[in-house]
């Protein structure tokens, strides 16, 4: 037999109504900005777009192979919740809400006490590498195969954690506390490693009570080891970019003196 | 206000650089172009698989962190090139030597090429790392 039980298509249209529902609110709200004159840059409307139209897409995907999982993961976890945090959704929310109480509730929970706990460096770390392990290296992954409300679950809980270590590294929207440049790199340089050597073990071994066959094990573990890559260049373009700025405004205020 | 040169920063980002450029071409050269080395080998240790899970992703980093280290210098007008090149021949040749010893040899990682001899292809790997490192470090002391 090959591959999983059944290949049940995971999202059908759930999944992409609320990413439209999701992309339009954040169109609408970009607009009203712009129509009072404030600006918001294009680019971070078309980013969040792509994101979480990614999203919806790739829930449609059959995931009875290991390949189109891994594939669903990369975007799931990673590509789509690079592209939303760049869109700083919540700077557009908080620029976007008149003074009232849903804004003031919104920056409670922003700058509240666990909010900061939740997007420290090591939580983050530790439940974006200690999720794949614990996904990949426990009878967890043929679980989700046989039931589909658990594999709704884990999907949800990947997108949950690719947006909070994605949102705790590039610090764009407003945070409780700010970490430098160097503790940011570290985290997504050992996440990255972890990342790495998982892929490159799914290589050799499947995750238990699976059965793939070896050339789509092999596939989706490259797939994985090189596709975490791309999202670990990007993030690291992101805190270059961001030391490149801080670097000129400094140099500035030197000469300007 | 006369530019001053900036050694130490000039120096380091060419070490990321190098040790970038080097995971670089290693892994597009010898894995994905040549076919030479293997994605993975049956007989890695754990510990070679972190090595190269810890470099793989550094590497990325370094290699990114390094460029724009290098902009900025120039926008400054602080950059040193002999420092520059010397990071690069040093973090590349540094690299190269501890992907040839430790990683291929110690850890088992994988072999520079498979079905062959490879007393000349370590030794090769290993010697051009070595005067890598021996000219950086050489440059590196050189006075301006």
């Amino acid at each position: 037999m090959i591959g999983m039980h059944a290949a049940h298509s995971s999202g059908s249209a759930a999944g992409l109504v609320p990413a439209l529902a999701v992309a339009v609110a954040y169109v609408w709200a970009a607009q009203r900005l712009r129509r009072r004159g404030d600006s918001w840059s294009g680019w971070r409307t078309l980013s969040f777009v792509v994101g979480v139209l990614a999203l919806g897409a790739v829930l449609q995907l059959p995931d009875g192979e290991f390949t189109a999982h891994m594939t669903q993961h990369l975007v799931i976890g990673m590509l789509a919740p690079l592209l939303i945090v760049l869109a700083r959704p919540f700077t557009l929310m908080l620029r976007v809400l008149p003074p009232s109480s849903s804004r003031r509730a919104l920056l409670r929970v922003v700058h509240s006490r666990w909010s900061g706990w939740l997007i420290s460096l090591p939580v983050v770390a530790v439940l974006e590498a200690g999720s794949l392990w614990a996904l990949y290296r426990t009878p967890l992954f043929a679980s989700t195969q046989q039931h589909p409300w658990l594999h709704a679950l884990v999907h949800l809980h990947v997108l949950l954690t690719g947006l909070l270590f994605t949102f705790a590294i590039c610090q764009l929207d407003p945070v409780r506390r700010r970490y430098g440049l160097l503790p940011r790199a570290a985290t997504v340089v050992l996440t990255g490693a972890a990342h790495a050597v998982l892929a490159k073990s799914l290589y050799a071994e499947p995750p238990p009570g699976t059965t793939f066959t070896p050339a789509d094990l092999a596939a989706g573990a490259k797939l994985m080891y090189y596709g975490g890559d791309v999202v670990e260049i990007a993030l690291a373009v992101v805190l270059a970019l961001q030391w490149y700025r801080a670097e000129g405004r400094a140099l500035a205020r030197t000469q300007a003196v | 206000m006369p530019p001053t040169l900036l050694p130490t920063r000039s120096t380091w980002a060419g070490v990321l650089i190098g040790i970038g450029t080097a995971a670089f071409v290693d892994e597009t050269v010898f894995h994905q172009l040549l076919h030479w080395h293997h994605f993975y080998d049956r007989s890695t240790p754990a510990a070679g698989l972190v090595s190269d899970g810890l470099f793989h992703a550094f590497g990325w980093f370094a290699v990114v962190i390094g460029l724009v280290m290098y902009a900025d210098l120039r926008r400054r007008d602080g950059l040193s090139r002999r420092r520059l090149t010397a990071g690069v021949l040093l973090g590349a040749g540094v690299f190269q030597l501890y992907d040839g010893t430790v990683q291929h040899k110690l850890l088992d990682l994988h072999q520079i090429r498979y079905g062959v001899d490879l007393t000349v292809y370590d030794w090769t790997w290993n010697v051009l790392a070595a005067v890598m490192v021996v000219a950086g470090a050489l440059l590196l002391r050189r006075r301006a």
